[in-house]
């Protein structure tokens, strides 16, 4: 498959001596496509994201990320894999010490692009996100909602061919999540495949991309009619 | 390479002790490391100083003539194999020599000396002692043979010994200063957890983990590294001040002083090198571990 960015097969999960989170889960996730992931709460939603960024490993199946089995993947090729996919965390993971415009620009340098030319871009998102004025200050003097934005900045500078937002619009008002929603989507339109875990109602209401539904440890693929019937969380 | 720092590694605890820490081993390294070139040269002069391995003394007889005997000696050292050179010690020299063990106030005419024959050998011949000890003895019963290479090589293996002992513990010192930065940098992966697990998670490599650690080890290691070579420099010029105002007669020559400026010079850089090196191979150990 061509155009599959990750395919996840017969994938399942259970913490150790817990329950099974989910399990069977298939999913084809292509270049462009968008995906929002719903589910209650412990259905495995940031689970499965962590397993698509790499930092959990799934107990069945298999992901293909980027055509690599990871279960045979070189460890040396990881952080690769990794540049090309941005992470929204839910719960930002940004430096504290390092200045809101290092703390954007970071993946750029990370993959070894110019100092300055990777502050630029980071100036440019942030303005773009509403924070162009917090440059030069540290995390800590962020409200939550400002985190966020930033978090979600430094996720797309690098232009990550997949996206993965971890409830992206958790600490931001309607009016910010759409804007969110909306820098998602030009990315999106750019060719790069998002997936949209979040609990926002009004978001999936307004939106019509299909939606993944984590719940009774399976997951089913619902388009936006379906959804609006489904009470499942 | 990036001059940007992402991981806060200067306010760790461990950036305030290892600088204390290599400026203290680079302090002692240097000066074990002076003390060994000291002892080389020194053993290299000594060793240039044991021309002699035998002695013949031939003494004052009433009956006999002492040139005779000197004549009879060399004839036959010149005959024997393995010998390289052989000379009978000037007079004058045997003189100035009695002079300085029985003083100045006694005359040295009112006595006999004995005539010493100096006997270096081929290094390549082993030579028989005992034929020669025999040989000696048919041309006088009262000549005697000293054969002066044991307590030669004895103090030669003291000398060695102590190279050997002032380098093992350069070394060693070397070494500590290694385990420290070794140590001091498994702390600073442990205390910066989170924040390389952040940076793992956007896509960092071990090597660009790595290289801020080697960045910030090098900064410091060359600080402190300067200090402690700049502190022995100080401490060498003064024991040297001090060997000269105590009027201490040490055989050293140029060729020691400049090896010893060029230790003092790029011990430093050597060390800083070293210590980013010995950084970087432990964080990716660890980071691919």
């Amino acid at each position: 498959m061509p155009d599959s960015i990750a395919q996840l097969i017969d994938l399942g999960h259970q913490y150790h001596g817990g329950s099974e989170l989910f399990k069977d889960v298939t999913l084809n996730i292509t270049k462009g496509s968008f995906y929002f992931l719903t589910g209650p709460s412990g259905s495995g939603k940031s689970s499965l994201l962590k397993m698509l960024y790499l930092d959990l490993k799934p107990e069945w199946g298999t992901i293909r990320l980027f055509g690599e089995d990871i279960k045979q993947l070189n460890p040396s090729l990881i952080p690769h894999l990794r540049q090309k996919i941005g992470v929204v965390f839910q719960e930002f993971k940004l430096l504290d010490h390092l200045k809101v415009v290092d703390n954007v620009s970071l993946p750029l340098r990370v993959q070894g692009k110019d100092a300055q030319s990777s502050r630029k871009k980071a100036q440019e998102l942030l303005d773009w996100v509403g924070l162009g004025d917090t440059l030069d200050i540290y995390p800590h003097a962020l409200s939550g909602g400002q985190k966020q934005r930033v978090a979600i900045a430094r996720a797309v500078i690098a232009q990550p061919q997949l996206l993965l937002a971890d409830e992206p619009t958790g600490n931001v008002d309607d009016e910010m999540a759409m804007k969110i929603l909306y820098l998602l989507e030009e990315l999106n339109r750019a060719g790069t495949a998002v997936v949209f875990a979040t609990h926002n109602f009004r978001l999936l209401e307004r939106s019509s991309y299909p939606q993944l539904v984590l719940g009774e440890q399976t997951i089913s693929l619902l388009t936006k009619g379906e959804a609006l019937h489904d009470e499942s969380f | 390479m990036t001059n940007h720092s992402d991981l806060p590694l200067n306010k760790d605890i461990t950036a305030r002790f290892v600088p204390k820490i290599v400026a203290l081993m680079v302090y002692l390294g240097t000066l074990c490391f002076v003390f060994t070139l000291f002892m080389i040269h020194s053993s290299s002069s000594w060793k240039q100083g044991f021309t002699t391995q035998l002695s013949i003394e031939i003494p004052a007889l009433e009956n006999t003539s002492s040139n005779f005997l000197q004549s009879q000696v060399l004839d036959l050292l010149k005959k024997t194999p393995g010998i390289e050179h052989a000379a009978a010690v000037p007079q004058k020299e045997m003189a100035t020599l009695f002079r300085s063990l029985i003083g100045e106030e006694i005359d040295i005419d009112l006595f006999s000396l004995p005539s010493i024959i100096d006997v270096s050998l081929k290094t390549q011949e082993i030579i028989d002692i005992q034929k020669l000890t025999n040989s000696l003895k048919r041309i006088s019963p009262d000549i005697h043979l000293t054969d002066q290479r044991p307590w030669q090589n004895q103090v030669l293996n003291l000398i060695n010994t102590s190279i050997l002992i002032a380098f093992s513990i350069t070394l060693l010192v070397i070494l500590a200063a290694f385990a420290t930065a070794a140590f001091a940098t498994k702390t600073s992966l442990l205390i910066h957890r989170q924040v390389i697990e952040i940076l793992s998670l956007i896509g960092a490599t071990p090597s660009y983990i790595a290289k801020q650690f080697q960045h910030h080890a090098l900064k410091q290691a060359l600080l402190a590294s300067a200090i402690g070579s700049c502190l022995a420099f100080l401490t060498f010029f003064v024991i040297i001040t001090l060997l000269e105002q105590a009027d201490f007669s040490c055989s050293l020559n140029s060729s020691f002083f400049s090896q010893t400026l060029c230790v003092f010079v790029l011990i430093p850089f050597v060390t800083a090198f070293a210590i980013m090196f010995a950084v970087r191979y432990v964080v990716i150990k660890e980071l691919n571990s």
